[in-house]
């Protein structure tokens, strides 16, 4: 196991280097210099006052050099400071991440509580009436724009209805709410969003639940429990569903990413202040060391969740872990 | 003797009646698709109205005999736009799809076949590309290269070949193996031949799959773009930034949010019940 560990960290190594290129250049190549909008182009701005202002941030060094620097710093987790708020862009994305790991947290767990049953309804019976309709669903659910959901949402439920809020987090008098008041009001404009992430993110999973169940289904051990009498609930899920659910692993890791990308979208058409919108409003600014710092995270969190879903992998399943090894 | 024979042919029948459900839905995705194509073709003359053509005394009428799905904040008749968005959209999935394709099919071939060290490098580019989420690749090198329609036919395939590379890579690691290979190789084929020639061919039917779930993706990443403002400019109409421009009178006038996320979902339905009928149907 150990071994299999540091192979797996040290075949990591390239590929992280890769990201850190990928993230610095993609945003150096841009035209425009940072300093437009740190002057706010302000044509008063004099030639003088801008080349000050570039040699203080190193941005008149050669790229290789600034890379390196960059890179220097981002490894002690420094990411400098936004480019437009002259804020540590380390504090803007801390403020951010409770709300868009609360949203996604939430979204998450109610797919699983939802795909997971589905899932198992769907393979009892395959090519029956509910894995049919279920199919169609996940069809339609997977071809449905989650904004557009989203927008339908805002204007049945929240124009047309009244019944929840449109945007942003916190009613108006949030202030003057008690903490209890507060919680209830933030729940209150999240159901829109994480609804419509949940029936989004339903589709996909549902059908890995489905077809890693009709696959254990047919093993013959699943015939030997129905033969030695176990009454059919047991078969279904202490021998069946146990082992179907060893692929969601690795989708649980995959979706580690989700934690911060995963809001792009819908923080936008709700007007939710969390990562994705910060990563919006950075791009529309070319604010290059939030982009930066947020796309390196971002492709860093995916390596992570991929090595987390292995490892968990491995401690869930001994054959794989034996197989490593060997 | 009946017993064994009775489970057979119902086993038969149940396949076969899912492998009919499987063909109604292929035929149900080509029709529509095929539709879709004659729509975006013919545009001028389908279209009732000029798609740019403003009239603001009609701005925000709802759906009428005059304007069969109402007009847009300028009086600009929705219906027209919609069906000139749709050679849009139809023609921004398959060419990122293409793009994407291209690329794929390349990297994955050459690192399948010649294997070792160039495979190493160049898988662990695709690792890479693959660790970024693609939300963040496609909007922060969209605002590099600032919005038009080519540019983000061209990113959108930037973007997304990883997925074909990965696949195709697979499929010759399995070709190469074969006999008509080493039969190709031992009467002195060059390994370019091969690559072309003898395995290409075969790892075609997958591609195809992928790309036709692809351009269903991509038209989906196209709207998303559209709709933040970073996609198709306007006053070129575009399901995605019809659905932007609608945002505004979300509450007054619904047919401009309603008709557009409807043609979006009824196209990459229609791409995704081919694209999964097809794979079905090739068993792959």
């Amino acid at each position: 196991m150990a071994a299999y560990l540091i192979r797996r960290l040290l075949s990591m190594i390239p590929v992280l280097i890769g990201i850190t290129i990928i993230s610095f250049g993609v945003m150096k190549l841009a035209p425009g210099r940072p300093t437009d909008v740190m002057l706010d182009f302000n044509p008063k701005a004099s030639v003088e006052a801008r080349e000050r202002m570039e040699q203080l941030l190193g941005l008149n060094q050669p790229l290789h050099a600034q890379y390196l620097n960059w890179l220097r710093r981002i490894v002690t987790l420094n990411f400098d400071r936004s480019f437009r708020y002259g804020r540590p862009v380390a504090d803007m994305m801390l403020e951010r991440l409770p709300i868009t790991v609360t949203i996604n947290v939430c979204a998450l767990l109610l797919i699983l509580g939802l795909a997971i049953p589905l899932g198992v309804m769907a393979a009892v019976r395959p090519g029956g009436w509910f894995d049919r309709l279920t199919t169609l669903v996940v069809f339609v659910g997977y071809s449905t724009p989650a904004f557009w959901l989203g927008l339908l949402g805002i204007a049945i439920f929240g124009v047309q209805l009244g019944w929840l809020p449109v945007s942003g987090l916190h009613a108006l008098d949030a202030e003057a709410m008690s903490w209890v008041g507060r919680t209830f009001d933030v729940a209150h404009h999240l159901v829109l969003p994480v609804g419509i992430m949940t029936f989004v993110g339903l589709a996909g999973l549902s059908r890995y639940v489905r077809s890693g169940m009709v696959e254990v289904l047919r093993q013959d051990y699943i015939r030997t429990a129905r033969a030695k009498g176990l009454p059919e609930s047991a078969v279904l899920f202490r021998h069946g569903l146990r082992n179907a659910l060893l692929p969601i692993i690795t989708i649980l890791g995959l979706s580690l990413p989700d934690l911060i990308a995963g809001g792009v979208v819908m923080e936008t058409v709700f007007a939710i202040p969390g990562m994705g919108r910060l990563f919006y409003d950075a791009v529309m600014a070319r604010d290059q060391n939030v982009v930066m710092a947020l796309v390196t995270i971002g492709a860093g969190l995916t390596l992570l969740g991929n090595l987390l879903a292995d490892l968990a992998y491995a401690y869930a399943d001994p054959r794989i872990r034996v197989g490593k090894d060997q | 003797m009946t017993e064994p024979v009775s489970r057979i042919s119902y086993l038969v029948n149940r396949i076969s009646r899912n492998t009919k459900y499987v063909i109604r839905n292929t035929a149900i995705g080509g029709f529509i698709l095929v539709g879709l194509a004659l729509i975006a073709v013919f545009a001028p003359w389908i279209s009732p109205y000029d798609p740019l053509a403003v009239n603001l005394p009609d701005a925000l009428l709802p759906p009428s005999a005059q304007y069969w799905l109402g007009t847009d904040l300028l009086g600009r008749d929705v219906l027209s736009r919609l069906v000139y968005g749709a050679r849009i959209s139809l023609v921004i999935g398959l060419i990122a799809v293409g793009v994407a394709v291209l690329i794929g099919t390349m990297v994955g071939l050459i690192a399948g076949y010649l294997g070792g060290r160039v495979d190493s490098v160049v898988m662990r580019f695709v690792d890479t590309m693959l660790a970024f989420p693609s939300i963040f690749l496609l909007l922060a090198v969209i605002a590099m290269l600032s919005p038009s329609i080519y540019n983000i036919m061209v990113v959108i395939g930037l973007t997304s070949w990883m997925g074909v590379a990965r696949l195709v890579r697979a499929e010759v690691l399995t070709v190469k193996e074969r006999e008509f290979v080493l039969a190709a190789r031992t009467i002195g084929a060059s390994t370019a031949r091969i690559m072309l020639r003898h395995v290409l061919p075969n790892v075609v039917t997958p591609v195809l799959v992928a790309a036709t779930l692809g351009v269903g993706g991509a038209i989906l990443t196209e709207s998303v773009l559209s709709y933040l403002g970073l996609g198709v400019q306007p006053p070129t109409p575009s399901w995605g930034n019809i659905l932007n421009e609608g945002r505004v009178a979300l509450g007054v006038a619904w047919w401009l949010t309603l008709t557009p996320g409807v043609c979006i979902l009824v196209t990459v339905l229609a791409f995704n019940l081919l694209g999964e009928g097809l794979r079905e149907r090739w068993r792959c």
